[in-house]
């Protein structure tokens, strides 16, 4: 079941972190109640739509493009968004992301997502500490392993880091549908609060599996790769949406591909990444209105596969 | 993993930035490096002269003027501009510094001691060579639609490494591979970069530098024939 977030929480928690709303925005959110989640293991509520930071946020020192990318994650602050997710594997991100949080004062109110990815298994702290550096923050309220990348010891010690009260949640990735064999093996028999896989209309091989177990082992699901890197936009949006779109809740074909993916039951939010404010406001829309329901989902499958 | 694995990733999964950032390198650099613009543009007409004059000393002069290019091409836009956002632009930028070390010595000990080019032939390869060069350093403005993105000779590795192949005729076929290694390593890694981020224009310059290497392998400038 959706947990609903009220307006009046969502602008009380901005005023705290002292951000400005469009008012603009938000009134033509319908409903403006941003949808949450709760995350299985503990029940806190998520907001559905997070963002994920590859490609876009990897810009180095352009001080040009950093100040563009914060105007990003503004945009996804005012909008409700929470949770952001990085790696080190994302060249200069984790960096410009610190960039961008210390500019909007915003370390209190980002739920910061990061990742292990080192073969070296006994260097996850250190990882962490540098990722967290470079964040400005003290601890990341979830750490996942980088594409199972010598997962056996990342995992041990995330445990131990989340007894010590070093990090919040700890989960796992993959993409593009790898691995799902082990991912799935991984999730019966570990500990996890977080999985991250690719889930969207066109890739729902997790469907099969991976969804109905996170369900059944309480775990909370991250769907990367919301548009397929935007290949989905490229092939999809000069056609037509349907006519029964807006009563599914949908507006464009960014509320379209998002409202898909987090409306199946299992999935706790989904991550689209962006470099533009008006694409960021496209997919936020998804975090509001109404939900397709089963049969509209079916629906929304078939009307892309036909197209 | 199994090699199955490895075939579900495409280029396009190893690469971690837009053509955006990619073409605001060559902005940022330029803005950075004004005015001095003005030093690399007279060190590509000093290239050019010296391969017009073509005795010995100039020579030498060309490849050390080829060093100087590779080291502020690796050392400034390889590892400062680049490297941030791509990590093997780094480790490149090391190469590229190492290939100037090579060109130094090479400069510094190699006796030359064949006879001289026809002027004629000379004029022709310097005017060429300055034409072909100060043509490629415009592809990064035809692809981005920006004066300030120019890819200068000395300053952007593309433009560099594609006017430094034809200058490497002047050593000899059995040492000249060595000097080729890098070229033909950094045009492939820079095809396959640009093909990825659909950069087309600019594709067209490894694609040509990775030619030129190629035949550079084999081709020996036909020496001056003497009439008696
Ligand atoms: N193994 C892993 O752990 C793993 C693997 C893959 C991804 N991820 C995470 O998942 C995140 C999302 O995946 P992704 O970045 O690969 O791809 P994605 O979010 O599916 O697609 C991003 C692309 O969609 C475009 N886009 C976004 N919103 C749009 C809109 N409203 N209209 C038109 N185009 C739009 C963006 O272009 P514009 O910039 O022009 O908007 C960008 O090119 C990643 O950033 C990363 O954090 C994790």
């Amino acid at each position: 079941m959706a947990t609903q977030w009220t307006r009046r929480q969502f602008l009380a928690t901005l005023a705290a972190a002292g951000l400005s709303v469009r008012m603009s925005a938000l009134m033509a959110a319908p409903g403006a109640e941003a949808i949450t989640r709760p995350i299985p293991s503990s029940g806190e509520p998520l907001p559905v739509i997070g963002m994920g930071t590859w490609r876009t946020f990897n810009v180095g020192g352009d001080q040009h493009l950093v100040s563009e990318r914060t105007q990003v994650l503004k945009t996804f602050f005012e909008w409700g968004g929470t949770l952001v997710d990085s790696s080190p594997m994302y060249g200069s991100a984790d960096d410009v992301m610190g960039e961008a949080l210390d500019a909007l004062n915003a370390h209190e109110r980002v739920f910061g997502a990061n990742k292990i990815w080192t073969r070296d298994g006994g260097a996850t702290r250190e990882q962490d500490r540098a990722s967290r550096r470079k964040w400005g923050i003290d601890r990341f309220d979830l750490q996942q392993v980088h594409n199972l990348l010598a997962w056996e010891p990342h995992l041990e010690t995330l445990k131990q880091m989340k007894a010590d009260g070093d990090i919040r949640y700890l989960g796992i990735t993959t993409s593009h549908g790898r691995r799902h064999r082990d991912f799935a093996r991984i999730m019966e028999q570990e500990p996890l609060d977080f999985v991250q896989l690719t889930y969207n209309v066109l890739d729902r091989e997790a469907e099969q599996r991976l969804l109905p177990l996170a369900r059944e082992r309480g775990i909370a699901v991250i769907a990367n790769r919301p548009f397929q890197g935007g290949s989905l936009f490229r092939r999809y949006q000069s056609e037509p949406l349907p006519g029964w779109a807006a009563e599914a809740g949908c507006g464009n074909w960014a509320e379209f591909f998002l409202k898909f993916i987090v409306s199946h039951p299992a999935v706790t939010c989904a991550i689209p990444a962006t470099t533009k404010v008006k694409h960021m406001e496209e997919n936020m829309g998804a975090q509001y209105g109404n939900l397709p329901d089963e049969q509209q989902r079916r629906q929304m499958a078939d009307y892309v596969a036909g197209l | 993993m199994t090699d199955v694995f490895w075939f579900s990733y495409s280029l396009s999964d190893f690469l971690m930035f837009g053509p955006e950032v990619f073409l605001r390198l060559f902005v940022r650099i330029n803005q950075d490096f004004w005015p001095w613009q003005g030093g690399a543009v007279a060190m590509m007409v000093l290239v050019a002269g010296l391969l017009v004059r073509g005795d010995k000393p100039a020579k030498r002069a060309v490849l050390l003027l080829l060093a100087a290019a590779w080291i502020w091409s690796g050392a400034g836009f390889l590892m400062e501009y680049y490297g941030p956002i791509n990590i093997p632009a780094t480790w490149f930028g090391w190469a590229f510094i190492l290939q100037a070390a090579l060109l130094t010595v090479a400069a510094l000990v190699w006796p030359w001691d064949g006879s001289p080019e026809k002027p004629a032939r000379q004029w022709h390869a310097g005017t060429a060579w300055l034409a072909m060069t100060a043509l490629l350093s415009l592809l990064a403005v035809a692809q981005s639609g920006n004066w300030q993105a120019i890819a200068l000779f000395g300053i952007a590795p593309d433009v560099t490494i594609a006017a430094s192949v034809p200058c490497l005729l002047l050593l000899p076929r059995r040492v000249r591979w060595l000097f080729l290694l890098l070229p033909l390593l950094w045009s492939v890694f820079s095809a396959a970069t640009l093909w990825t981020l659909g950069t087309r224009l600019m594709f067209v310059l490894p694609l040509f530098t990775l030619v030129l290497t190629v035949m550079s392998f084999w081709f020996s400038p036909r020496p001056v024939q003497n009439r008696d």
